[in-house]
């Protein structure tokens, strides 16, 4: 439920101002029940009706104050409900009290079927909202995936386009003695363009980064650390932000974290060709 | 609360001195006849004598609850006094004509309170809280009273209460 559409609604002042009728009440007072939102936002309305009765406020004539008192008691005394004495000749006042038990049956077995109505609406909207919220969920996880999977897609659809590109020649990096690992960069000499991926490299250890360089005239030139995330997302296509123009090769090595202006610990390399 | 509950005259005094006068000021809004209003009064009273042991402090606050049993006894007279005396079924035309002379009559006999919170509502917000909250009126009998859609009534409350709110700054 929108709860900010529900206050804006208007309904919760046709509440405090009493115009709903009985069904319109109940639910309401269940919505307040659930939600603590609309529970404030009606407590905020329902000051504002006291400043505005408080404004309004007429006295009575004072002689009210005893007439009042006395009828309490002579009510106490009786049990009985009298209404002022002015007022007992009223007819629809009198007629009530005289309501054969016929009609009194009838109107308790409406007001049980009413209030029993009521009950079981509240309790299938209570499961539908249930269903909803599960359902919505559902979407959510849904759309989460198929957000990730558009990602990858995205990735694998630039790294073929890479390789299409015949200005673009692959170096695969290797660590002297594995060949699971890879680290591979994909550049285009001509517009000095390169992108790298990782391939089931380990993550670093604690305080430690990996580090790209290229070696151009025998010297390492550093590209940058790499993110821990990258090595996490296995086969992620990233472009490197340098310019290489030229190069013999391609090198990881390990750093301490934020980098190295020199290599210290190189873990891979390759050359190009 | 505790002394209400003993039941005790201090606790009817403190009662008394406390809401009397809002009590009656809505009755009077509800009800012009001031000896009906008196009744009136009086039989809030004794439902707020007689049932403040069964008020649920976690349902509301307890002004607002003795507010609304002063409207709604006001208007269940009005109802029934009303009913005698037309003595036939209202329809919508009759409620609009019955209203524009209460708006009328209340024009001339509101109090200077009224007026002066009031005085800034346009007429189309004041008169879906009169008729709702003084007269009694559904939603849906006020959309047919002033023929406009459900959906307005309730905006227009809005607005109207959001207006006293900025009012009193509540």
């Amino acid at each position: 439920m929108d709860i900010k559409e529900y206050i804006e609604s208007g309904m919760l002042e046709a509440y405090a101002l009493g115009a709903l009728t009985e069904q319109e009440r109940a639910t309401v007072e269940a919505d307040i029940a659930m939600y603590p939102e609309l529970a404030a936002e009606l407590a905020a309305i329902e000051t504002t009706m006291h400043r505005l009765a408080d404004e309004q406020a007429v006295p009575p004539p004072a002689f009210m104050q005893e007439q009042i008192w006395n009828a309490l008691n002579s009510e106490a005394a009786t049990q009985a409900p009298p209404p002022a004495p002015k007022a007992i000749p009223l007819p629809p006042a009198d007629t009530k009290q005289r309501q054969p038990s016929w009609m009194r049956a009838a109107i308790w077995a409406a007001v049980v079927v009413s209030v029993l109505t009521n009950f079981m609406l509240l309790s299938q909207r209570n499961k539908s909202r249930e269903e909803q919220a599960v359902l919505a969920a559902k979407v959510d996880s849904m759309s989460a995936t198929q957000q990730e999977l558009t990602a990858m897609v995205g990735a694998y659809k630039k790294e073929m386009d890479m390789l299409a590109d015949p200005g673009m020649q692959t170096v695969v990096m290797r660590k002297e003695g594995d060949t699971k690992m890879a680290g591979m960069v994909y550049w285009s000499k001509d517009k000095g363009e390169a992108y790298l991926a990782l391939h089931n490299l380990p993550m670093p250890p604690q305080g430690k980064q990996y580090q790209l360089w290229v070696i151009q005239d025998g010297k390492p030139v550093d590209m940058g650390v790499i993110s821990n995330d990258m090595v996490t997302k296995d086969g992620m296509v990233q472009k490197i932000p340098m310019t290489v123009a030229s190069g013999q090769a391609f090198a990881i090595s390990i750093e301490n974290e934020g980098g190295n202006p020199t290599p210290t610990q190189v873990y891979m390399v390759g050359a190009t060709s | 609360m505790l002394l209400l509950r003993q039941q005790s005259r201090q606790g009817f005094d403190y009662l008394y001195r406390q809401y009397s006068g809002a009590l009656y000021g809505i009755v009077c809004r509800v009800i012009t006849d001031e000896e009906t209003a008196r009744d009136v009064l009086q039989e809030v009273f004794v439902k707020i004598w007689n049932n403040i042991d069964k008020f649920d402090a976690a349902k509301g606050k307890l002004y607002t609850w003795m507010l609304n049993l002063a409207r709604n006894t006001a208007i269940d007279k009005l109802r029934s006094k009303g009913e005698k005396m037309q003595g036939k079924i209202q329809t919508g035309e009759d409620i609009v004509y019955k209203q524009e002379q209460e708006l009328r009559t209340e024009q001339k006999t509101d109090t200077i309170g009224l007026k002066a919170i009031v005085a800034e509502m346009q007429p189309e917000y004041k008169t879906i809280v009169e008729l709702a909250y003084f007269k009694g009126y559904t939603l849906d009998e006020i959309s047919k009273a002033l023929d406009i859609p459900l959906g307005t009534v309730k905006t227009r409350m809005r607005k109207a209460i959001s207006l006293l709110r900025q009012h009193y700054n509540t």
